[in-house]
C-alpha cells in the first residue's frame, strides 16, 4: 500500500491557501450578478423583469440585486439584450438578522469547529459543494473546521434544502440535540427561502422559518469557497458581508 | 426470461415493432387497440377494460422482452389516465394507456407480473388514493405514516399544492403507534435504524432499516421520499420556463440531463427543430456532466473502502472538472444553459480549447487511478463479490444506467432509443456481466473514457449556426421526453394546454428505479460491506424523491 | 482453648442444622420461613467463625468419632485447606440464606412449600460441612454421596411445568459416575491400608506405581470434575442450572461447584504428592480448554442463567488451570511458582464463590420482577431495579476481571503463575505452557465480551420485550447483593491481606510460601530488617510501597510475583493503592466538572438516534446480533445449523417473512455424548437380536460361555 503514499506526496500540496490568499484559479466560483448601472430606468425595469425570482430590483437607472434570492438561472448572465454585470468573487455570507447583528462563537472555537450537516431536501448540489471542502483543493481540516457525524459534538448547523416536510421532524431534532452555543448556517438558495420550490405544500420554504438561523450563503449553489467563508465568519475570523448594496458602493 | 448462456452478455437485439404489434395483437386482440404514436412514443396500446392489463405488461415485459419505464397517472376532469411506459429496444417507446372513470378508485396492480413497477403503483397510491388491486405492500412510501394520516392524495386536483402541510390540519406529533414492516422473523433480529440524518459525515437523507441477526443484512428496504418535495405539483399550473428552472435543480448532479430531458419533451410539443450546432453542443455538455458525475461516484467507492489517497486523488479530478465546468459554461452544475429549441449561449472555440485540455487531463488522470486501483488488492478485497447483483436479478428489478450495464444490461437510451443525435456518435457501451462492486467500477470508468471520446467527437464536428430555435407557440397536447443521464434513464412527460401553462409533470428518474433494485445487491452482505455497496450504485435520493 | 472455639463452633453448628431442620419441618407459612432464614444465617454465620478462627490461628482441630469395624476411625480434621473452602462456603450461604425469603416473599408466595426446602436445605448444608471436615475415606463418601442425593432434590424441587426434569436426572447419573469413579480411586489408593484416614492413605500413595498414579489421578480428576463441571463430563451443568430453582442456583454455584475443586485438591494434590508432570499438564490443558469452551458458550448464550452457568464452567476451568500449572511446578520441583499457582487457584475459587452468587441473585430477581431470562427480550433494567443495576454492574465487573474488583486479582495472578513457565527446562512444556497461558488470555478477553453483552443488553437500552415490571418489594433485595457487592470490592483491593490467609493452606500443600514472594514486607521492612535486599526494598519506597504504613496493619499493600536474583522483580501491581487513585481521580474530575464553571447548565434530550421520529426497541441491538460475530469467527466450533425459509405473497420481490431457525449442539454433546449414546444403542439392538426367544438359542449361549470359563480356568 506504500505506493498510495508515495503516490500522494508526489502530487504535493495542492490546497488553496485562501483565507490568507485570495484564491484566483478559474471555475472555482461562478460568481454573482452586482449592481449595475443602466442608461435609463426602462432599462433597469427591463433587466428586473428578466429575473424569474425578482432578485433583481431596479432602483433609479440602476438594477440592485438581492442574491439571497438569486437561483442563479444566468438569465441576466447571457442571453438576453439587458443583462448585468458579473464579478467573480465568493465572499457573500450574510448575516441574517442584518448587519452587524451577528454574535460569533467565542475563540475557543476559532481552531476547533465542529459542523453538522443537515440535508433537509437539497437538489444535491449545496451539499457537494460541502462535501467538497473535504477535498484536497480545499481542505478545511487545516483550519480547523471538521464534519461531524453526530449533532452532539456540533457546534455549527449546517442546513441545506428547502425542508421538506418529511425532514422537518429530523431536522428539529438534530437542532435539539446539539449543544450550545450553537449557530445556524443556511447554505444555498433553497434553504434561504425555498428557491425554485418555494413555500409549497411539502416545503417549507427554508430553514429560517422552521429554526433561527444565524447566517445566509447565497448561491445555488454557493461555491465551497463562499461556505468556507461562512465557516470562517461564524467564528468571526471573516465578517459577514452586512449588505449587498453597501459593498457593491465599495467595489 | 432470456437464457443465459456461456456468455451472459446477450449480443444487443432489436426488438422490431411490428413484433411487438403482432404479439400483443395476438394474445389480447379483442381487448386492445393499437395506435401508432406520436410525440415521442411510437406505438400506443389503449386497453378496452383493466383487466387485460395485468396479462399484457407481463407478456411485455417477460415475453416480448420490452423494459419497464414507468408509470404515469393522470388526472382528467371525468377519467384517470394511465399510461405504463415500455422501452421497445432499438424501437422506441411503446405506451399502454388504461382510461377509466373518474369515479373508479382501484385498477388492477401490475406489480406481480412486472416487479420493477412496484414503486410506481405505491408512489400512485400515496399522492392520487388510486388502490392498486393485487398490490400487497400499499401506503406508508411517500407519505411516511409517522405523521401523515390515511387518505390524503395531495396530488389530486383539488388539494392546493401552495398550501402547507402545516396549515393542513394534520397531526403534528409522530405517530406513536407506528411500526416498522419487519421480515426477519428470528428470535435475536432486529432493525438497524441508518438515518435519515446521515451518520457517516455528508449524505443524503435518506433511512434504511436493516434488518440483522448480527454481521449479515438479511434484508435491506429503504425508506425514501425524506426529500420529496413534490416537484411534479409545484410544476403544475406554472409555465414551462419555470418548469424547466424546476427540473434542472430537482437533482443538481445529473441536472443537464434532466432539463435536456425536459426541453425534448417540450420541443416535440412544439415540432422545435433544435439546431445542428446546438445539437452537438448539447452531447458535449451531456458528457461533461456524465464524466464529472463518474468521477465523483468514484471518489465515493474509494472513500467508502476508506482508500484516503485514492479519494483524494479521485476527488481533485472531479472539482477540477466542476471548474472546468464552470469555467466553460458559467456554472459548476451547468444550470441555466437549456432552454427549449436549444442553448441559451453560444461558446467559441478558445472555450473548446480549455474545456479539452482539462477533460483529457481528467482522463489522464482516471486511467492512472485507475491502473493503481487494479493492483490495490486491499481495495478490490472489499469490491469483488460484494453486492451482487446477478443480470436475471437485475433484468427482474429493472436496473438501469452503470449499475444494470455491470449486472449484464444493455440498457442504454443513447443506443437503444437514441435522442439528441446520438445516433450519429460512435461510442462504446460498457458491460459486464459479473454484478459486482468491482463490475460496478469499472463500468464507470469505462463511461468516463467513452463520455471523453463523445466530447472530443462533437467539438470536432462543430459547425457555425445558431443554438436556440425560438418556440413560436404552444400546441396543446403531452409529450415525452427522455435522456441517459449519469446514473441511467431519465423521463420527463408534460402536458401543456394551449397557452404553454404545464397541466401534469412527471419526471421517472433512473435513482427511482434503481433504489427499487438496491436491495437485492445489500441483502446477505455484511453490515460492514452496506457503505461501499451504497457508494457503488452511486445513487441520488434527490433524484428519486424528487 | 482454640480447639475448644471450633469444636464448639462446629458442635453449635451442627445442633442448630438439626434444630433448623426440625423447626422448618414442623412448622408453617411465615413462621416456617422466619426460622428458616434464622437458623441458616446463623449456621453459615458459624460456618464463617469457625473456619475464620482455624485460619487466624493457624491451628487444625481433630477430633475422632467413633470406629468403624475393619474401616478404621470416622474422624473429623479442620485443617486450613478446609478452613477456606468452609469459609467461601459460609461467605456464600449467609447471603443464600437471606435470599430465599426475598424471593419466596417476592414471587412464590403460597405456591412454594418451603418446609420441605428448609429440610433439605439443612440436610445439604451439614453434608458440605462434613465433606469439608472429614479426614477419612468413609465419612467423607458418604456425605458426598448424601449430598449428590439432596442436589438432585433441590434442582428438581420446583416442579412446575415448565422444569425439564431430566435435567435433574442427568445431573443425577453424572454425579453417580462420578462417585463411582472416585470410590474406584480411593479404593486402588488404599489397597491394602490398615485404615482409610486421609493420612494413612497419604501414606500409601507414595507405595503407588506410576501407572496406578495415573489412574488414581484420572479416576478422581474427572469423578470430582463431575461436579466441578470440567469438560468433558459437564454437560449436565448448563441444563441443570437452568432447571434449578432460582433460590438454589446460588448454592449450587457458589458451594457445590467448590465441594469439585476440594476433591480434586484433596486427593489429587494432597494426598498424592507424588504424582509426575503429565498429571499436571493433564489438568492444565482440561482447565484451559473448559475455560475456553465455558466462555465460548457463555458469550452466545442468551438465557441469562444458562450463560451464567456456561461461565461458571469457564471459572472452572481457570481454577483447574491455575491447579495444574502448581502441579506441573510442583513435580519439576519449583516449590514457590507451585503455591503462587495453587494461590491464585483458590483465590478465584473464593472470587468466584462470591461473584457468581452475586450474579445468579441477581439473575433471580430479574426473573422475579420480568418473569423472563432472555436478553432478548430484557433491556433497561437499569431505570427499573436501579439498586440491582448498580450490584449486578460490580458482578459484571468482578467476574470479567476489570480492577479494582477480585476477579482481576485472581486473573492476574493465574497469568502471571503461567508464564512463569520460562523456569521449566522443557521447551515442550514451555509451548503448551504459551498456548495454554493464550487461551487463557482469549477466555478473558472474552468474558468481557460476554458481560458487556450481558450487562448491556438487560440493564441499558430500551425495554424489547412485552413483559411488565413485578410489582414488589425491592429494598429487602438490597442487602444480601450490597454484602456481596462489597465482599467483590474489598476482595479485590485488599489481596495482600487475602494472600497470607491463603497460604496457609498452600504452604502445606505447595512446600513453600507463596505470601513471601507475592507480598513482600513493605510496611515492616527497614534496611535493618534484612529480609529483602536493600537496594530493592529502596526503590519500591522511591515508588511510594510505604503508603500507609502508619495507618494499616500487615506486610505492605503490593502483590508481586519476585524472581532470581539477576530479575528481581517479575511483575508487581497494587490493587489497593491504584483503587485510591482512581477514587480521587475520579473525584477529583467530578469536582472539577460540578464546581468550577460557574454557568454550567445541564440539559437532556432525547437519545439522538439519526434523526427518526421515535426509536423502536425493535431498532435496538438484540443480544444475539451483538453475539454474533463470536459466533462467525468460532463457526467451527458451533456448528451452527441453520434453516431459513422464507414466505410471500404473489411474487417472490413481496416476501412478508424470512424465517430463520438456527439450533446448534453443545460441542460435548456433539462430541462425546451423542456417540457414546449411539454406541450404546448400538449394543442394545445387537443384545436385542441376540435374544430371539428360542430356547435353543439360549442353550447354546449357556454353553459357550461355560466353555469359555472352564477354557479360561484351565489356562490360567
Ligand atoms: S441569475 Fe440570479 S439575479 Fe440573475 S436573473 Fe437569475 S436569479 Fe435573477
Amino acid at each position: 500500500m506504500s505506493f498510495w503514499f508515495w503516490h500522494g506526496l508526489k502530487k504535493g500540496v495542492r490546497s488553496t491557501h485562501y483565507p490568507r490568499k485570495f484564491e484566483s484559479a478559474a471555475g472555482v466560483s461562478p460568481g454573482r450578478p452586482v449592481a449595475t448601472e443602466f442608461d435609463s430606468a426602462t432599462e433597469a425595469v427591463l433587466a428586473a423583469a428578466n429575473c424569474p425570482v425578482d432578485a433583481i430590483v431596479a432602483r433609479g437607472s440602476a438594477a440592485e440585486v438581492k442574491l439571497e434570492r438569486c437561483i442563479y438561472c444566468q438569465h441576466c448572465h447571457y442571453g438576453n439584450p439587458h443583462l448585468l454585470e458579473w464579478n467573480s468573487d465568493y465572499e457573500w455570507t450574510m448575516a441574517a438578522l442584518g448587519p452587524g447583528k451577528y454574535q460569533p462563537l467565542p475563540g475557543a472555537y476559532h481552531r476547533s469547529l465542529h459542523v453538522m450537516v443537515v440535508d433537509a431536501g437539497d437538489c444535491g448540489a449545496c451539499l457537494h459543494e460541502v462535501k467538497q471542502l473535504n477535498n484536497p483543493l480545499y481542505n478545511m481540516h487545516r483550519l480547523g473546521i471538521f464534519l461531524t457525524a453526530t449533532p452532539r459534538f456540533a457546534d455549527v448547523l449546517l442546513v441545506v434544502g428547502p425542508v421538506s416536510e418529511n425532514m422537518r421532524v429530523p431536522l428539529l431534532k438534530t437542532y435539539e440535540a446539539m449543544p450550545t452555543p450553537k449557530r445556524i448556517l443556511a447554505v444555498g438558495a433553497c434553504a434561504i427561502n425555498g428557491g425554485v420550490f418555494g413555500r409549497a405544500f411539502m416545503s417549507a420554504g427554508g430553514a429560517a422559518s422552521v429554526l433561527p438561523v444565524d447566517l445566509l450563503v447565497p448561491g445555488d449553489p454557493p461555491p465551497p469557497l463562499a461556505i468556507l467563508h461562512a465557516l470562517l465568519a461564524v467564528t468571526g475570523r471573516k465578517n459577514p458581508v452586512a449588505q449587498m448594496a453597501s459593498l457593491e458602493g465599495n467595489s | 426470461m432470456p437464457a443465459m448462456g456461456a456468455s451472459p452478455l446477450m449480443p444487443f437485439q432489436r426488438i422490431e415493432l411490428d413484433g411487438v404489434a403482432a404479439a400483443v395483437q395476438e394474445q389480447f386482440g379483442s381487448g386492445i387497440s393499437l395506435e401508432r404514436g406520436s410525440r415521442g412514443v411510437v406505438l400506443a396500446i389503449h386497453l378496452k377494460e383493466p383487466n387485460v392489463l395485468a396479462d399484457l405488461s407481463k407478456a411485455l415485459f417477460w415475453d416480448v422482452g420490452c423494459s419497464f419505464g414507468g408509470l404515469i397517472v393522470e388526472e382528467h376532469a371525468d377519467r384517470w389516465r394511465l399510461c405504463y411506459l415500455f422501452l421497445a429496444r432499438g424501437s422506441g417507446w411503446v405506451e399502454v394507456v388504461l382510461e377509466v372513470p373518474a369515479t373508479v378508485q382501484a385498477v388492477p396492480s401490475i406489480s406481480a407480473g412486472v416487479h420493477a413497477a412496484d414503486w410506481f403503483e405505491r408512489e400512485a397510491e400515496d399522492l392520487f388514493g388510486l388502490r392498486f388491486e393485487g398490490h400487497p405492500r400499499l401506503g406508508d412510501f411517500i407519505l411516511h405514516d409517522q405523521i401523515w394520516p390515511e387518505g390524503v392524495a395531495p396530488h389530486r386536483k383539488p388539494q392546493r399544492k401552495s398550501v402547507n402541510v402545516h396549515q393542513m390540519q394534520f397531526r403534528r406529533r409522530p405517530n406513536p403507534d407506528w411500526r416498522p414492516l419487519l421480515v426477519v422473523q428470528d428470535p435475536g433480529s432486529f432493525a438497524m435504524p441508518v438515518g435519515p440524518v446521515y451518520e457517516g459525515g455528508i449524505g443524503e437523507s435518506l433511512h434504511f432499516m436493516l434488518e440483522t441477526v448480527g454481521e449479515d443484512v438479511l434484508r435491506a428496504v429503504p425508506r425514501l421520499f425524506y426529500k420529496f418535495r413534490a416537484v411534479e405539483k409545484i410544476a403544475e399550473g406554472q409555465g414551462v420556463s419555470d418548469v424547466l428552472l424546476l427540473a434542472e435543480r430537482f437533482a443538481a448532479t445529473s441536472s443537464f440531463a434532466h432539463s435536456l430531458a425536459f426541453s425534448l419533451a417540450v420541443e416535440r410539443i412544439c415540432s422545435l427543430e433544435v439546431p445542428k450546432r446546438a445539437t452537438n453542443l448539447r452531447v458535449l455538455l451531456a458528457e461533461l456532466e456524465r464524466l464529472r458525475h463518474h468521477a465523483g461516484a468514484i471518489t465515493g467507492i474509494c472513500e467508502s473502502t476508506a482508500l484516503a489517497v485514492a479519494a483524494s486523488q479521485a476527488a481533485i479530478i472531479e472539482e477540477e472538472l466542476l471548474r472546468a465546468s464552470c469555467k466553460f459554461a458559467g456554472h459548476r452544475y451547468l444550470f441555466g444553459l437549456n432552454t427549449p429549441g436549444g442553448l441559451r449561449r453560444d461558446f467559441v472555440s478558445r472555450d473548446f480549447e480549455t474545456l479539452i485540455g482539462a477533460v483529457d487531463r481528467a482522463i489522464e488522470d482516471l486511467r492512472e487511478l485507475e491502473d493503481r486501483l487494479h493492483f490495490t488488492s486491499s481495495f478490490l478485497d472489499r469490491l469483488e463479490d460484494v453486492g451482487v447483483v446477478d443480470p436475471s436479478k437485475a433484468r427482474d428489478l429493472n436496473l438501469v444506467g452503470p449499475v444494470g450495464r455491470a449486472s449484464g444490461r444493455g440498457h442504454d437510451l443513447r443506443r437503444e432509443c437514441p435522442y439528441g443525435g446520438y445516433d450519429s456518435y460512435t461510442f462504446e457501451t460498457p458491460r459486464e456481466a459479473e454484478g459486482d462492486g468491482y463490475a460496478r467500477l469499472r463500468v464507470l470508468f469505462q463511461e468516463a473514457y467513452a463520455s471523453a471520446g463523445l466530447i472530443h467527437q462533437s467539438i470536432e464536428r462543430m459547425e457555425p449556426g445558431p443554438v436556440v430555435a425560438l418556440c413560436e407557440s404552444f400546441i396543446p397536447g403531452a409529450a415525452l421526453g427522455w435522456a441517459e443521464a449519469p446514473i441511467g434513464a431519465a423521463l420527463h412527460w408534460i402536458r401543456l394546454d394551449e397557452s404553454g401553462i404545464v397541466e401534469r409533470y412527471r419526471a421517472i428518474t433512473p435513482s427511482f428505479n434503481n433504489w427499487l433494485g438496491f436491495h437485492a445487491a445489500v441483502e446477505d452482505f455484511a453490515f460492514q460491506d452496506f457503505p461501499i455497496i451504497l457508494a457503488t450504485f452511486g445513487l441520488s435520493a434527490t433524484e428519486c424523491d424528487r | 482453648m482454640i480447639d475448644a472455639w471450633i469444636g464448639g463452633a462446629l458442635a453449635l453448628f451442627f445442633i442448630l442444622c438439626a434444630c433448623g431442620l426440625v423447626l422448618s419441618a414442623a412448622t408453617r407459612g411465615v413462621y416456617s420461613l422466619r426460622a428458616f432464614v434464622v437458623f441458616s444465617a446463623a449456621c453459615s454465620i458459624l460456618m464463617m467463625f469457625s473456619s475464620a478462627v482455624a485460619l487466624a490461628s493457624g491451628h487444625s482441630f481433630a477430633i475422632d468419632l467413633w470406629r468403624l469395624n475393619g474401616w478404621g476411625r470416622l474422624s473429623i480434621r479442620l485443617d486450613m485447606l478446609s478452613a477456606i473452602f468452609l469459609f467461601a462456603a459460609g461467605l456464600v450461604y449467609l447471603p443464600a440464606s437471606l435470599f430465599v425469603r426475598n424471593l419466596v416473599e417476592v414471587r412464590f408466595r403460597g405456591r412454594y412449600p418451603t418446609r420441605r426446602y428448609g429440610v433439605l436445605h439443612f440436610a445439604l448444608m451439614a453434608s458440605v460441612v462434613l465433606i469439608l471436615v472429614a479426614s477419612d475415606a468413609p465419612l467423607f463418601l458418604i456425605s458426598w454421596e448424601c449430598m449428590s442425593l439432596l442436589c438432585y432434590f433441590l434442582v428438581n424441587y420446583e416442579q412446575s411445568a415448565r422444569m425439564d426434569v431430566r435435567a435433574g436426572y442427568i445431573m443425577l447419573v453424572m454425579s453417580e459416575a462420578g462417585f463411582l469413579a472416585v470410590v474406584v480411586a480411593f479404593l486402588i489408593l488404599g489397597r491394602g491400608t490398615p485404615d482409610w484416614s486421609f493420612s494413612s492413605l497419604a501414606g500409601m500413595a507414595e507405595h503407588l506405581s506410576g501407572g496406578a498414579v495415573w489412574g488414581v489421578f484420572l479416576l478422581g480428576f474427572l469423578g470430582f470434575g463431575v461436579k466441578a463441571g470440567l469438560v468433558p463430563v459437564n454437560f449436565w451443568l448448563p441444563r441443570c442450572y437452568t432447571a434449578a430453582p432460582a433460590v438454589f442456583v446460588p448454592v449450587l454455584a457458589g458451594v457445590t461447584l467448590n465441594l469439585g475443586f476440594y476433591g480434586i485438591l484433596r486427593l489429587d494434590a494432597q494426598l498424592m504428592s507424588n504424582h509426575s508432570l503429565g498429571t499436571g499438564l493433564f489438568a492444565l490443558i482440561t482447565g484451559s480448554i473448559t475455560a475456553l469452551v465455558g466462555i465460548l458458550y457463555a458469550t452466545t448464550e442468551n438465557d441469562l442463567k444458562k450463560m451464567l452457568a456456561h461461565s461458571s464452567i469457564e471459572n472452572a476451568g481457570i481454577i483447574v488451570a491455575a491447579v495444574g500449572a502448581s502441579l506441573v511446578f510442583h513435580a519439576s520441583g519449583y516449590a514457590v511458582a507451585a503455591a503462587i499457582a495453587l494461590t491464585a487457584a483458590l483465590y478465584h475459587m473464593v472470587n468466584h464463590s462470591v461473584y457468581k452468587t452475586l450474579l445468579f441473585q441477581g439473575v433471580g430477581e430479574v426473573e422475579a420482577a420480568t418473569r423472563t431470562r432472555e436478553m432478548d427480550r430484557l433491556g433497561g433494567l437499569a431505570r427499573l431495579l436501579p439498586g440491582l443495576s448498580v450490584v449486578f454492574l460490580v458482578g459484571c465487573l468482578s467476574i470479567s476481571a476489570i480492577p479494582p474488583f477480585n476477579g482481576f486479582v485472581s486473573e492476574w495472578l493465574t497469568l502471571q503463575s503461567l508464564l512463569r513457565s520460562a523456569v521449566l527446562l522443557s521447551s515442550a512444556v514451555k509451548i503448551l505452557f504459551a498456548l495454554c497461558g493464550a487461551c487463557l488470555a482469549l477466555t478473558a478477553a472474552l468474558a468481557v465480551t460476554c458481560f458487556v453483552k450481558v450487562y448491556a443488553m438487560s440493564f441499558l437500552g430500551i425495554r424489547r420485550g412485552d413483559w411488565r415490571k413485578v410489582p414488589g418489594k425491592a429494598g429487602r433485595t438490597q442487602f444480601p447483593l450490597a454484602y456481596l457487592a462489597v465482599a467483590c470490592l474489598l476482595l479485590g483491593i485488599l489481596p495482600t491481606y487475602v494472600i497470607p490467609v491463603l497460604n496457609r493452606a498452600v504452604e502445606p500443600l505447595a512446600g513453600a510460601s507463596a505470601a513471601a514472594s507475592l507480598v513482600p514486607p513493605f510496611f515492616t521492612a527497614t534496611p535493618e530488617n534484612q529480609q529483602l535486599p536493600p537496594a530493592f526494598v529502596n526503590d519500591f519506597h522511591n515508588l511510594g510501597a510505604q503508603t500507609g504504613r502508619h495507618v494499616l496493619p500487615g506486610r505492605g499493600l503490593v502483590v508481586m510475583v519476585r524472581g532470581s536474583e539477576k530479575n528481581p522483580v517479575v511483575f508487581a501491581m497494587s490493587t489497593s493503592y491504584s483503587f485510591v487513585a482512581l477514587a480521587i481521580f475520579l473525584f477529583v474530575t467530578w469536582f472539577i466538572a460540578t464546581r468550577s464553571s460557574r454557568q454550567r447548565s445541564v440539559t437532556r434530550h432525547e437519545l439522538w438516534a439519526g434523526g427518526i421520529p421515535r426509536l423502536l426497541p425493535e431498532m435496538t441491538y438484540t443480544a444475539t446480533g451483538f453475539s454474533n460475530p463470536v459466533r462467525v469467527v468460532f463457526q467451527a466450533i458451533f456448528r451452527p445449523n441453520i434453516v431459513e425459509d422464507s414466505r410471500e405473497t404473489v411474487a417472490v420481490h413481496f416476501r412478508t417473512a424470512i424465517l430463520r431457525r438456527r439450533d446448534e449442539t453443545h460441542l460435548v454433546d456433539r462430541l462425546l455424548l451423542h456417540p457414546v449414546g449411539e454406541a450404546v444403542g448400538w449394543l442394545a439392538r445387537l443384545l436385542a437380536e441376540m435374544h430371539h426367544g428360542r430356547l435353543n438359542a439360549y442353550v447354546t449361549y449357556t454353553l459357550a460361555f461355560l466353555l469359555i470359563i472352564l477354557v479360561l480356568f484351565r489356562l490360567s
